[in-house]
């Protein structure tokens, strides 16, 4: 029998006194543990990854989906013309939507108003009037229906839309109301194929228009086809169609006003509904008889839908997530009780609880990353698929595959937490006992 | 001598249906340095019990195991995990290899526990391997070995973290007569190098070889005694795998 002396000696020097760990060391043999595991169980293993690679495939491509939806949009409203306000005649109380206050109150646009927003206003690059007028175009056996748009040579600025083909139209056609028409690409396509129209005529609703030159194409803004219309001046507008639909000599449905590159759309705003204001004597605060838009509203409005868009797409695609992460909780728990005396003959081996934790934490975020990868490596396949065919881009960037194979690990461990846990807390004997 | 394993008053104690069984009933005994005991008893009897609570793997419900002098009662799981690592090696009956594992590998999953670095780990293991006389079999896996083979594996893995005890649980419940002899012839071995061996079984043949013989019954030491005429296994050579 030792003495009281020894044992007091004993239990003063430090008891177990273990190398310090090469913490690196550890996880790689967790590892390979783990893959080993996971080779042992191949379908299992794999059908349980199956649940988080489709989780995150469904994820990612919400992800891309929403991204790509805010990116075309955004380079719809910059293919129109980036940095413009649009100015409508309808009364603004400075609610968005909503009917008038007052009912009797009008809107107004002249095209005297935009000469003096373009004489008072800062910044300003080209501005242009609108006018529109469905048409039927003839030809020398040929006819199609399409839209005249009346407006000034500015209109090609703003939109950046011009002619590569012949001219676009002149102030001096606006001044005399020719009859000159530049026509989109469309139109010139299906009425005279691959011959070049210009300086041939054409009838618009039955008057005769001589054509001056082709638009650049364009391709199409939200399903409109920018190619399918026909730019005239808008005094021919005027005089030969329009002129008795409107309330003045001089009013306006629609107009443009294009600042230069850098000028603050913010600032241009508020400029224009100054100027405004004070020729239509309205005070701050009461209902303007126009209505000031600029591109930069158009986009944040479309953000918060398309941002709104992807919350939904992300939240149901997650459903599917949180189901590969119960797969994973689940089969965790089933390895843990299969290999329960392995957990026991480790711990009798030395073996400490956080040892055989991390072992089961490893062996779930593994299973988890690689489902991960592997769904993510389909959704960028998909993305690019979906991008080069449905002629919608759903772009995986590099953040949202990192993020992707991050959150499969975080998965595993959030599900796989619960099954470690369990394992690390048998006790050595019970859990050897097991058969 | 150096008291190696020292219990004091052990006690252990099941309920089961409402009923407190004693499977250990206030055991003290002392085992020294280079000693050979043989722990018998029938099945029930509190031998393996016993053993497991000088192993540091069960905790007793009353009493004190100290080990190489140091007492266990208060410590941590994770500071018993660390003795269990670098004090004792174990020897079950049904070898407890990982399957799909290699023997290199097998051998060195006590020293991942002891935080040594790859190179290490499979150095020692190889080394000890090596000694078992299973130089040749060093990746083969578990299914691919004898019995005999795989205890010796075990073996190998219980010595791999130079322990001072070594605890054995039926070491040749599984094996052949044969091969039952040459572990025995091992186990001499290992005793004559220092190594105090401790063999818990019901088979007489295998207590014959041990130096001293405990015997169980009801939970309480009943014999403690020098083997007389003690059998010493000699190994017969390679075994015929």
């Amino acid at each position: 029998m030792a003495s009281l002396a020894d044992e007091t000696r004993a239990t003063l020097t430090p008891a177990m006194e273990r190398p310090k760990r090469n913490l690196f060391s550890s996880w790689g043999v967790n590892i390979a543990i783990a893959f080993t595991a996971l080779r042992t169980n191949l379908m299992r293993s794999l059908l349980t990854m199956l649940g988080v690679m489709i989780g995150v495939f469904a994820v990612t491509l919400a992800v891309a989906v929403g991204n790509g939806a805010a990116e075309s949009i955004t380079s719809q409203i910059n293919n129109f013309g980036s940095n413009m306000a649009i100015l409508v005649p309808e009364p603004d109380d400075g609610d968005q939507g909503g009917p008038p206050r007052r009912s009797l109150e009008r809107g107004r646009l002249t095209m005297r108003d935009l000469k003096a927003i373009q004489n008072e206003v800062p910044g300003i690059r080209a501005v242009a009037p609108q006018l529109r007028q469905p048409v039927d175009i003839v030809v020398a056996g040929n006819s199609m229906s399409s839209e005249a748009v009346g407006t000034t040579p500015g209109y090609g600025e703003v939109t950046v839309h011009l002619a590569d083909a012949g001219r676009y139209i002149s102030n001096s056609d606006v001044r005399s109301a020719g009859r000159v028409a530049v026509l989109g690409r469309t139109v010139s396509e299906t009425l005279f194929g691959e011959f070049d129209p210009v300086g041939e005529t054409i009838r618009l609703n039955g008057v005769p228009f001589t054509i001056i030159g082709l638009l650049e194409e364009k391709g199409s803004t939200f399903g409109d086809d920018n190619d399918d219309t026909v730019i005239i001046p808008i005094t021919t507008m005027r005089q030969r169609f329009v002129g008795d639909t409107l309330a003045g000599p001089d009013d306006l449905l629609l107009a443009f006003v294009g600042f230069e590159d850098g000028v603050s759309l913010a600032q241009g705003k508020k400029d224009i509904v100054a100027v405004l204001s004070d020729r239509y004597s309205v005070k701050p605060g009461e209902t303007t008889p126009f209505k000031v838009r600029t591109t930069e509203e158009f986009v944040e409005a479309t953000s918060v839908i398309t941002g709104i868009l992807q919350a939904v797409l992300v939240s149901i695609a997650s459903i599917s997530l949180l189901v590969g992460g119960i797969g994973i909780m689940n089969i965790m728990l089933v390895s843990v009780t299969e290999r329960t005396r392995e957990i026991g003959l480790r711990m009798a081996l030395g073996a400490r609880s956080s040892d055989i934790r991390n072992q089961f934490l490893v062996e779930a975020a593994v299973l988890c990353t690689l489902g991960g990868t592997v769904g993510l490596i389909l959704a960028w396949i998909s993305g690019l698929a979906l991008s080069n065919y449905a002629d919608f881009p759903v772009p995986v960037g590099i953040g949202t595959a990192l993020g992707a194979i991050g959150f499969s690990a975080i998965i595993g461990l959030i599900f796989g937490g619960y099954p470690a846990v369990r394992a690390s807390r048998l006790s050595p004997i019970e859990a050897l006992r097991t058969e | 001598m150096k008291p190696l394993v020292e219990t004091r008053d052990l006690v252990k104690t099941y309920t089961l249906g409402g009923e407190t069984i004693h499977a250990v009933n206030g055991v003290s005994l002392t085992i020294e340095q280079g000693e050979y005991v043989a722990i018998m008893g029938a099945s029930g009897s509190g031998k393996s019990t016993f053993m497991n609570m000088i192993g540091c793997l069960d905790v007793p419900s009353e009493g004190t195991v100290l080990i190489d002098g140091i007492p266990t009662g208060n410590m941590s799981s994770d500071d018993l995990a660390g003795l269990r690592n670098q004090k004792i090696g174990f020897v079950f009956q049904q070898f407890n290899l990982l399957a799909r594992t290699t023997s290199i590998d097998n051998v060195a999953v006590p020293l991942i526990y002891a935080g040594l670095d790859t190179e290490t780990r499979r150095e020692r293991a190889t080394a000890k391997l090596i000694d078992m006389g299973l130089g040749d079999r060093l990746l083969n896996t578990p299914a691919k070995l004898s019995g005999g083979q795989q205890q010796r594996v075990a073996i190998a893995r219980a010595l791999v973290t130079e322990p001072v005890i070594l605890l054995a649980d039926e070491p040749t419940g599984a094996l052949d007569t044969r091969t039952s002899e040459d572990i025995m012839a091992i186990f001499e071995q290992l005793n004559a190098q220092g190594i105090t061996v401790i063999v818990v079984t019901h088979e007489d043949d295998i207590a014959e070889h041990a130096k001293r013989r405990i015997e169980f019954r009801d939970g309480e030491v009943i014999e403690d005694h020098a083997v007389e005429n003690r059998i010493i296994a000699v190994p017969r050579g390679e075994e015929a795998a």
